[in-house]
């Protein structure tokens, strides 16, 4: 426990510290990181505590984004609009959930994937509203209380802040009854519910969270690129942020913000060389999917038990779940 | 009143028949024995009792209520729970985390989103006792993949018996035991309170007669006969099943 | 609606039925036999159509052209199965990723060979007419398109009932261990079906290019609908994916007539529908 209110503090301070450190490009780019964080954060949670695998979760930071964007020039209210992009993409969540999560596990991976291309869809379609392919700007104007802001370290700051109020929202929520319940349905499905859990509600509890916090990162978007396009929603999207799971690692709360903020990076530093990052980006994610083991939180575990092999982390506590479902037949 | 009444139930699997009429009945505090050669039908008859497979007729009754088609987790809730033949166990947790599972799922946090688990007192007291109770208070922080397989069995009861329920099933609960950990398990049923009834699907006959009250023998998805021990024991046609024609009583 | 004006309608989506259906066959087949969602076949779809028409380009016939860039592309899919599918068998994650990071290579670079200037196909010469009946006009590449459609669902039937590699490919699903034990090379039967779905997939590439054209984003679409089709029709389902297939194309295309913008949340909201009455869809198993 002290440990970790340790690692806490220190990354309080090189939060603190880095806007001083970097270029107007290096702080932009952090803080569009915060929110991939976010973004990520809220898919390791169904895929790492719930056992979701959802190919659609774009489409709930696509509702936050768009709410944004048009409800924007309407409420100048910037807490009101978070609070509706939160609302919508909870909302949404929880009846989509509610369909979706009675699915097997093939199913829900394309049934999120239709969704998700399908707000894609409407978001192309719907021109007169959306400006479709071309997108739209977002004018409205991030307003907290004191004063408008526009600055690359006031946008910075917000950004930061909200990321690490997720951060520990999750924690709690982790550590609570539900998150408790849920990792214990990823673990063993027909023993909880032999204990007498009702499994599908606490699946669409958490899918509806998950999808809130992925409309909260949709909307600070919004107000960072103030410009929307329906790419925020496509299935690519969604497998980018997958992606950012993957790399960080599954089954750790931090995992896929450290793996948000390594792509983010490359994505950044290799696109300024060649207009092909989709390809090295393709072609990574087979090798890591082909070589890798767990993403880096696990490279991580195994590095610190080579070097500290007095007390040895057992490298099973951040293994990904794969459940074995055994048919109870006689 | 009987606690659990099983009434004509029929299960078949396409164009297998796998249990046929079936009815049998518990008395409250009894402890009432399953057995049958392998096949008989018995795990899909708990299977069955718990709703996790769907009867095709025939009803079910919870101290007189009718629980024929309730959803299996709402029937903790109601006093009934189970055990399964193969370890169904959370392997990567602790002893503890698994205690902490099981005995969540009938306390009123159990829909909390942002308080932690482990704060609750009551929690931690009813763990602790669990633990002291059966001498298991060292194993409290090994993962369930490495405890010993009786230690494991011993869980396996134990976590159907966090709910307090009325009635508990136990599916074969000392198969591929030695015989000394059948012995203690055999106890440890024994031990278990009055106020709790149990049916059991037991295989060795040595456990079978020291602790039934009634016996129901299962046959090709049949019962063909609900009776006392010694009815059992001394029936023709259950020792031609056991005994006759080269069979081999199966420990 | 005019009648003439209904029959190309009904043709059209009958059509595009057909296509969905050969490339949606392919998908669940491949689901069905190896528990693999291959999030690239969009992509194969894609270079099933680029490819031809960079034949017909180098003069080839549209004939030709469909029968190389079929034999590519099933060519393709065995490499991709032999290098990167048989690695992951049985682990969901890994292929879902492996796939999506397939198709994401697959695409762009496609992007890259052929820009992204939106193409069209010419109708083959021979199929470029029209036959009338009363009032009714049935263009002939429609129809050509809905026969091999037919002609597909006949040899999957015949395959599948009739011989004994069609009663392997179902027990596989089951068993697989057992079917080894069998002496049967599972290794090959896969390879084989991957095969055979890409080869579908850019059959359906081929034949949609006159009726879709090519542009970017289109293995995106045709993959959403795809998967949707499988949806409907339950998985491993060839049978219900021609069922959803037809019903999806027609929605698809009387929906764009009707509400335009919407005809997607329709076919959407009609998955939907089902999943709720059938979990499993029209046609999957019971077992979840």
């Amino acid at each position: 426990m002290k440990k970790n209110i340790l690692i806490f503090i220190v990354f309080l301070l090189i939060a603190f510290v880095l806007p001083f450190v970097l270029s107007v490009y290096g702080i932009d780019l952090v803080s569009e990181i915060f929110i991939m964080a976010i973004f990520a954060m809220s898919l390791g949670l169904i895929m790492g505590y719930a056992g979701m695998v959802s190919l659609g979760h774009a489409g709930f930071f696509g509702i936050g984004a768009y709410t944004v964007a048009l409800l924007g020039p309407h409420i100048p209210n910037s807490y009101l609009l978070l609070f509706f992009s939160i609302c919508l993409s909870g909302l949404l969540a929880l009846v989509t959930g509610a369909i979706f999560i009675r699915t097997s596990k093939f199913y829900f991976l394309m049934i999120t994937l239709a969704f998700g291309q399908l707000l894609f869809a409407l978001a192309w379609q719907l021109k007169q509203w959306t400006g479709g392919a071309d997108g739209m700007k977002v004018s409205a104007p991030l307003n907290l209380g004191f004063g408008e802001i526009v600055s690359p370290i006031g946008i910075y700051s917000v950004m930061a802040a909200a990321f690490i109020i997720v951060y520990l929202l999750l924690r709690f929520f982790v550590e609570s009854p539900v998150g408790k319940i849920v990792k214990g349905i990823m673990e063993n499905e027909a023993r909880m519910s032999a204990l007498g859990y009702d499994v599908r509600i606490y699946k669409l509890l958490t899918y509806t969270f998950s999808g809130a916090l992925a409309g909260f990162a949709g909307s600070l978007y919004g107000f960072y690129n103030l410009f929307v396009s329906p790419d925020v929603s496509s299935w690519m999207f969604s497998g980018q942020v997958m992606m950012m799971v993957i790399i960080g690692g599954v089954g750790t709360l931090i995992g896929p913000a450290i793996g948000a903020g390594l792509f983010i990076f490359l994505q950044n530093f290799i696109s300024t060389y060649t207009e092909r990052w989709p390809i090295i980006m393709g072609a990574l994610l087979v090798i890591l999917v082909l070589v890798g083991k767990g993403g880096i939180i696990h490279w991580f575990a195994l590095l610190k038990s080579k070097i500290f092999y007095k007390k040895r982390k057992n490298s099973d506590d951040y293994a990904p779940q794969h459940v074995e479902k055994e048919e109870v037949v006689n | 009143m009987s606690i659990l009444k099983v009434e004509n139930i029929n299960k078949s699997f396409k164009t297998l028949q796998v249990l046929q009429n079936v009815s049998l009945e518990v008395q409250p505090g009894e402890r009432h024995v399953i057995i049958g050669p392998n096949g008989a039908g018995k795990t899909t008859l708990f299977n069955c009792i718990t709703n996790v497979l769907p009867i095709d007729s025939g009803k079910i009754f919870l101290e007189g209520q009718e629980i024929s088609n309730m959803p299996s987790s709402k029937l903790v809730h109601l006093g009934m729970s189970r055990t399964f033949q193969k370890n169904n166990l959370f392997g990567n947790l602790t002893v503890e985390e698994n205690l902490h599972l099981a005995l969540t799922a009938t306390k009123r946090y159990r829909y909390q989103m942002f308080h932690a688990l482990t704060k609750h007192i009551d929690l931690k007291k009813e763990t602790d006792e669990i633990l002291a109770q059966w001498e298991i208070s060292t194993r409290r922080n090994v993962k369930v993949n490495n405890l010993s397989y009786g230690e494991q069995r011993l869980l396996e009861i134990l976590l159907a018996m966090a709910s307090k329920p009325k009635i508990l099933l136990l599916d074969e609960p000392t198969s591929g035991m030695s015989p000394a950990e059948t012995a203690q398990t055999a106890e440890m049923i024994q031990k278990l309170p009055r106020t709790v009834s149990i049916l059991i699907i037991e295989h060795d006959m040595d456990v079978v007669f020291s602790i039934a009250d009634r016996i129901t023998v299962l046959h090709h998805g049949e019962v063909i006969l609900s009776g006392t021990p010694e009815e059992v024991r001394n029936n023709e046609e259950v020792r031609k099943i056991y005994f006759g024609g080269g069979a081999k009583a199966h420990a | 609606m005019s009648l003439s004006i209904f029959s190309v309608q009904l043709l059209t989506g009958l059509a595009y039925g057909m296509l969905y259906f050969m490339i949606a066959a392919g998908l669940t087949i491949i689901l069905g036999v190896m528990n693999i969602v291959n999030l690239a076949h969009g992509t194969l779809f894609l270079l099933g159509s680029y490819m031809a028409f960079t034949f017909m380009n180098q003069q080839f016939s549209f004939w030709i052209a469909l029968l190389l860039s079929v034999a590519v592309t099933a060519v393709i899919g065995i490499i991709i199965e032999k290098l990167f599918i048989r690695q992951i068998y049985g682990k969901e994650l890994e292929q879902v990723l492996l796939t999506f990071g397939l198709a994401f290579v697959i695409a762009d670079t496609a992007k890259w060979i052929w820009g992204t200037e939106p193409q069209t196909m010419a109708v083959p010469a021979l199929l470029d007419s029209s036959i009338s009946i009363g009032p009714m006009v049935f263009p002939f590449y429609r129809l050509f398109v809905v026969l091999i459609g037919c002609l597909l669902a006949l040899l999957l039937w015949y395959f599948e009932s009739k011989t004994r590699i069609g009663a392997i490919i179902r027990a596989g699903v089951d068993d697989r261990a057992m079917v080894s034990a069998l002496g049967i090379n599972v290794g090959v039967v896969f390879t084989g079906v991957f095969a055979f779905g890409a080869g579908l997939a850019a059959l359906s590439g081929v034949l949609g290019g006159p009726l879709i054209g090519m542009y970017t984003g289109m293995e995106s679409d045709i993959l959403v609908t795809s998967l949707i089709v499988v949806v409907i029709g339950g998985l491993g389902s060839w049978k219900g994916s021609f069922i959803g297939a037809i019903l999806i194309g027609l929605i698809e295309t009387f929906g764009k007539i009707w509400f335009p913008s919407l005809s997607m949340l329709i076919v959407f909201l009609l998955m939907v529908v089902v999943l709720i009455i059938r979990p499993q869809g029209l046609f999957g198993r019971e077992v979840a």
